[in-house]
């Protein structure tokens, strides 16, 4: 019993100054057991970190090496040059894509469908925390989009961009282009954005606002002037996890691109189906396409449960 | 000219069209993107249409043949049953381990918030990349074999990617090193938001830990954990990506997911007016699903 209440107040100002010894043992133990499972935990992207630096000789090799024996960065130029591979890698000719246009893709898809998602939900998050629009109709909506496989919206939203618009709209081109995309991943991950922002709309007590519109500000003013600002760390938050739900999409990436707008989870994808046992580019381009989003994971580490769980989980 | 400025103002600054201009961006998107798609898939799966078979507005009615299909295809309710299967096995691994690095990280020990750090990683991560990772991780000769041989000799060697149980585990493994770090944020922060006072009681009545955890802290935090499963399960419920990675629904269609199979469905064999049936079926048990499990969630909302 003792023991637990050493460790439920754990500041080292009350451990009077002879600590036991097995407290020692104790913390020294439970640094062993986190050591072994951040291991665990971080191998197997070390293990796709190493490939992505040995030559091609190396990636199917047994017994495998964590440490590249002749490290190279040739898979990782080979990405963006593959007409003109170096040294090793140049043993593997072939039809390999280069990977600038989804990247490119992926830089102008992610971003503005993140915008236009936050912005729109922001609105509604407003609308339904300011004046409950929508009542209890609206949160079970979302929701259930939320949790719908986007596989089944894909079938009827294949027929509705390839033969549908271009017939009631000529000319606007949907399928296989980056405004196709945008539109669907707005659809998409607005519940989202919705739910998070309405979080952060609440925390604002209204009698700010109030004050503001007693001072003869018109609602429009009070929204821009008063409520954005005060929930400026909660939209850049909000913006940020959208980014991440937008840059790693796949299925709808796959189905509704096929030359001009591939994105680069499915960029991913083709190193490993057309071309077979690419391991090392393959890996390098996982490694690329992680980056953004880890980054982006960790500026918002507070907020992910709120994000994933709709706000409806705090830290 | 100023006076219809002046007009214009007042109007849009009327507190029925501000309400309006707020949740209109949101309807116009959801009509165009998720109610007319929806519309289309119940005609389509009414009707007997490809996408080689011409104009979608001519189609044959084809009456409920598409929903019978579905009630005698074999491959609809494997790979429900199976999709289910991975669902289980991961978000119970899932709940388990989080729950005990929840527990772990209760306590203090140097070098905590580098590992916290370390763990949240994978679920960052793009699903394609996890998919991809676990690949390279199980491959005939890759690390996981060699550890294994290390370990049992050379019997240990498993073929992972041929034999289909074999297949799903690593599927599953996969889904549970992305996804357990999502099960360890929430549980924590749900433990870590926990009073303290009835644990300090329980513990002045002499009540042992197992009891007190049993007794005392799962029932606070038992709101936090249905959230996280119901979560949790729904949304691998739809898994696709890490599938289509790791085996593509291989060898034969042994580890195909309901996803996937009507992915393949659809936009593969072209059966487009099939898969919209399997779609329509989809939804509907999804709705069901998501309103009995909303109900918690619903109950949380009001407490708050």
């Amino acid at each position: 019993m003792t023991r637990m209440v050493t460790e439920s107040t754990p500041s080292p100002v009350t451990v009077a100054p002879p600590v036991p010894a097995r407290l020692y043992v104790a913390g020294a133990l439970r640094l062993a057991v986190a050591a072994g499972i951040a291991l665990i935990f971080f191998l197997p992207v070390l293990w796709m970190l190493s490939i992505s630096f040995k030559p091609p000789a190396e990636w199917l090799e047994y017994p495998p090496t964590l440490w590249p024996k002749e490290p190279l960065a040739g898979n990782y130029t080979f990405l963006f040059n593959p007409g003109n591979p170096e040294g090793a890698i140049a043993v593997m000719t072939g039809a390999a894509e280069p990977v600038v246009p989804a990247f490119a893709n992926s830089l102008v898809v992610a971003p503005l469908a993140t915008l236009l998602s936050v912005t729109i939900g922001f609105l509604a998050a407003y609308a339904v925390s300011r004046f409950h629009v929508g009542g209890t109709f609206m949160p079970f909506f979302t929701l259930t989009t939320r949790m719908f496989p986007p596989v089944a919206f894909a079938v009827p939203l294949l027929l509705y961009y390839s033969a549908v618009i271009p017939r009631l709209i000529p000319g606007l081109r949907l399928y296989d282009t980056r405004l196709g995309l945008i539109l669907m991943y707005v659809a998409f991950t607005v519940a989202f954005a919705l739910w998070m922002t309405k979080g952060f709309i609440d925390a604002v007590p209204r009698h700010i606002e109030e004050a503001a519109i007693l001072d003869g500000a018109s609602r429009w003013r009070v929204l821009f002037t008063v409520t954005v600002p005060l929930v400026r760390g909660g939209l850049a938050a909000t913006t940020l996890f959208i980014f991440i739900l937008t840059w790693t999409e796949f299925l709808f990436a796959l189905i509704f691109t096929q030359r001009f707008a591939i994105t680069v989870p499915v960029q991913v994808s083709h190193y490993a189906g057309a071309i077979g046992r690419f391991y090392g580019p393959q890996a390098a381009l996982g490694i690329l396409a992680s980056i953004p989003v880890v980054v982006t994971g960790y500026l918002i580490q507070r907020h992910l449960v709120t994000g994933f769980t709709f706000g409806l989980v705090r830290e | 000219m100023q006076n219809a400025v002046r007009r214009l103002s007042r109007w849009i600054n009327r507190e029925g069209v501000f309400k309006l201009a707020l949740v209109a961006p949101l309807q116009v998107t959801m009509w165009l993107i998720l109610i007319v798609p929806t519309l289309l898939v119940i005609y389509l799966s009414f009707v007997r249409w490809e996408p080689v078979l011409g104009d979608w507005t001519r189609a044959p009615f084809a009456g409920l043949a598409n929903y019978a299909h579905v009630m005698v295809d074999a491959r609809v309710w494997e790979t429900l049953g199976r999709t289910l299967i991975i669902v289980f096995f991961a978000v119970s691994l899932e709940f388990l381990l989080g729950l005990a690095l929840a527990l772990f990280s209760l306590n203090t020990f140097p070098g905590k918030r580098l590992f916290t750090s370390i763990i949240l990683y994978p679920m960052m991560l793009p699903w394609v990349v996890v998919g991809f990772t676990f690949y390279l991780l199980f491959l005939d000769k890759g690390p996981v074999n060699y550890i294994l041989i290390q370990l049992l000799g050379s019997g240990g060697a498993q073929p992972w990617f041929k034999e289909p149980p074999l297949a799903i585990g690593t599927i599953i493994l996969a889904d549970v090193w992305q996804w357990t770090p999502f099960m360890f944020l929430i549980l924590y922060s749900g433990l870590g938001a926990l009073p303290k006072e009835p644990v300090e009681a329980a513990m002045t009545l002499g009540a042992a830990r197992w009891q007190i955890f049993r007794l005392v802290t799962l029932p606070m935090l038992r709101p936090v954990i249905v959230i996280a499963l119901v979560i949790r399960a729904l949304e691998c419920f739809k898994i696709f990506d890490l599938v289509f990675i790791m085996t593509g629904g291989g060898p034969g269609t042994s580890t195909e997911s309901l996803s996937l199979f009507i992915y393949r469905t659809g936009f593969v064999y072209g059966q487009l007016s099939y898969a919209a049936a399997l779609a329509v079926l989809l939804l509907i048990a999804i709705s069901l699903v998501t309103r009995i499990a909303i109900r918690p969630l619903e109950y949380r909302e009001e407490a708050r």
